[in-house]
């Protein structure tokens, strides 16, 4: 397969913030092929931030181009990128973001929905992610009902529930103790042995040892772009 | 088909999101529906009402008797009150003509009316007195449910008797039968030799409060004022065999006067010629434009109850904006949240407009039986205001639900 999952060309994201226009990204130009790895670095408001908004459609570059497994995203309108984000982009946030008062269960169908899957077979494989997952017991539990590292491995699983070819992860970590922070790097990591592409905002250092390629960001631009020299295996530890 | 199911299986999903939202803001969703159920139940009631007083009316037409023509010594005045001076006159010996000339006529039936004051020992009344021949009766469905009605010997004798309604009964004679009784009519004694058969009321209007004398008897010693002339009456009901001679009887009646009043060419007629069928349409319009204004009114409340929709929509997706941008990084399209706003102010209209329904079918029998007034609800009035109900949630739900679809999904999932 010699086309990158992920291709950007000048890629630019400009703001206008009182008047004043600030180039959050600021002409990158990377790639990242499947199955890789990828930490995205940077202090805040480095633009890391921004830049994964764009790589995950959430948010439209101003200029530059983002090809994504080989389709310019410019040219797509609101439900084409709606669809992209289904099919192709798995999230999971800090916050991790499930809908309250709804079930693990029910918050893993949430994409499936979209994908226009039938009821029945939602449930099926929204409850094979969750049991992937060592949640087998906890499919009627509510978000308040679970524990940080629970809720975050509901999230992971709503993210893969689409088998999508990338996972974007914006600082998954972030809300999390470090045993848990662990655990949860170690479902990234052997998801990523598994096959599926990782790309992982984060302003933890440590964090990043856990990724096999780390890309640095200040001031809207890349300043560093090199593979993790000692990588960390969360199995190991 | 796959598709059709597809897209209904995607609503049913909208249908269970809207459910648990609704279920999360229990109370507020309850205040919001109320809105639309009084919206509901207001203009539902306005229909039962406005549909009873149809129903009223008709009933009042076919109390006067059917295809039956009304002549009366007064001009058509159009709009205006008729002037005392184009009064014109009506006799007995008109009545007589009509039936003999006009085709079509099966009875005719001259009476004089006047107000009566009624006395029995300990008691009075107040009434109207019909003097009228036994034509009355066939021409006006009118028959003595007790004792018995009017006969020619009544009139010809000018007899001192009188059928009375049960209204005048109940007053004079509350505990015991009135038939056989004295009574005095105008201080004239006269003997009750029967009881009307009751007609009801209509809006208000007692049909059983009268009383009916011959038509002689009335002339001769109950009337305060005298007529100008020996046999004049105050109107003349002629009855017809069907429907169609009356359309064409009612013409010839007309020419007949004319001719024998010698209304010169040009001339308006000196008295009016209604038909039943007449009064049937304008009556049937007065309640037609009483109805629609009830309703006007009622669909104001509806309207409220529609901004009170779009209001809590507005605050909903304002509060929700965060599981909006969720559901937009999740793959949801544009129409998708649309569409789960849009079921979502659907769903609670339509529960308003079912209780609002439900209320007001239990009130329309309430007030069936309290205020003896028909308000009949219909399967097709109950199926208009779900209907219009659901309506209402789209429209008013529309503008929210736009706005909610047209957040751009980062700014969305960044809010607080």
């Amino acid at each position: 397969m010699t086309t990158p999952l992920l291709e950007t060309h000048n890629l630019v994201k400009d703001y206008a913030i009182g008047g004043e226009i600030v180039h959050a990204v600021n002409n990158v130009s990377l790639s990242i092929s499947r199955g890789e790895f990828v930490a995205i670095m940077g202090a805040s408001g480095s633009g890391k931030s921004t830049f994964m908004n764009m790589i995950g459609c959430l948010d439209i570059p101003t200029s530059g181009t983002l090809l994504l497994d080989g389709i310019d995203t410019k040219s797509l309108d609101s439900d084409a990128l709606a669809e992209i984000r289904n099919r192709k982009i798995g999230f999971v946030f800090q916050q991790f973001n499930l809908l309250a008062r709804t079930s693990a269960l029910d918050n893993v169908a949430v994409p499936l929905i979209y994908a226009g899957v039938g009821y029945t077979e939602r449930r099926a494989r929204a409850q094979d992610r969750l049991e992937a997952m060592g949640l087998a017991n906890r499919l009627q539990n509510t978000p308040a009902k679970l524990s940080g590292g629970q809720q975050q491995r509901v999230a992971i699983a709503r993210a893969l529930v689409t088998d999508p070819l990338m996972l974007l992860a914006d600082e998954p970590t972030g809300a999390l103790d470090t045993q848990t922070s662990l655990d949860i790097m170690g479902i990234f990591q052997k998801l990523n042995d598994d096959g599926i592409t990782v790309v992982l905002v984060t302003h933890e250092p440590d964090i990043a040892e856990y990724a096999a390629r780390r890309i640095v960001f200040r001031d809207g631009q890349v300043i560093e772009d090199a593979g993790v020299k000692s990588r960390r295996r969360a199995s190991a530890e | 088909m796959k598709d059709l199911l597809a897209s209904l299986a995607g609503w049913g999903v909208n249908v269970a999101i809207a459910l648990t939202a609704l279920r999360t803001n229990l109370m507020r969703s309850i205040l919001t529906t109320l809105g639309v159920m009084i919206g509901v139940f207001s203009v539902i009631l306005a229909v039962a009402v406005g549909n009873g007083a149809q129903v009223s009316v008709s009933q009042q037409i076919a109390t006067l008797g059917s295809n039956m023509a009304i002549v009366v010594p007064q001009p058509d005045s159009g709009s205006g009150p008729p002037r005392s001076t184009d009064r014109g006159r009506l006799t007995e010996r008109d009545g007589d003509a009509i039936l003999r000339e006009v085709s079509g006529v099966s009875a005719v039936a001259p009476q004089i009316r006047s107000s009566v004051q009624i006395v029995t020992p300990g008691r009075s009344a107040t009434t109207q007195a019909t003097g009228a021949t036994p034509a009355y009766g066939a021409v006006s469905n009118i028959t003595a449910s007790e004792g018995r009605f009017l006969t020619q010997s009544d009139v010809g004798s000018a007899a001192r008797v009188a059928v009375i309604g049960e209204t005048v009964a109940s007053k004079l004679f509350p505990e015991t039968s009135p038939v056989g009784e004295t009574i005095r009519i105008n201080r004239v004694p006269f003997t009750v030799i029967g009881l009307l058969e009751s007609k009801g009321s209509n809006l208000g209007n007692d049909n059983d409060d009268q009383i009916v004398v011959p038509i002689t008897t009335l002339r001769q010693r109950l009337l305060t004022t005298a007529t100008q002339g020996p046999d004049d009456v105050t109107l003349i009901l002629v009855g017809f065999e069907d429907e169609d001679s009356l359309l064409t009887g009612q013409k010839e009646i007309e020419r007949l006067l004319r001719d024998r009043y010698r209304v010169a060419k040009g001339k308006i007629n000196p008295f009016t010629v209604r038909t039943t069928t007449e009064i049937a349409e304008t009556t049937g319009e007065v309640t037609q434009i009483f109805q629609a204004v009830l309703v006007a009114i009622a669909s104001i409340s509806l309207l409220v109850g529609g901004i009170g929709i779009m209001n809590i929509m507005l605050v909903s997706v304002t509060e929700r904006t965060r599981e909006i941008g969720l559901r937009m990084a999740l793959g949801a399209k544009r129409s998708d949240i649309r569409n789960q706003f849009l079921v979502e102010a659907a769903v609670l209209c339509v529960i308003g407009g079912a209780i609002g329904l439900s209320l007001a079918i239990l009130a329309a029998s309430i007030f069936e039986r309290i205020a003896e007034f028909p308000a009949p609800i219909g399967f097709d009035t109950a199926i208009m205001a779900v209907a219009f109900s659901a309506i209402i949630g789209l429209v008013f739900g529309g503008y929210p639900a736009i706005r909610a679809s047209r957040l751009s999904p980062i700014e969305a999932l960044r809010s607080e």
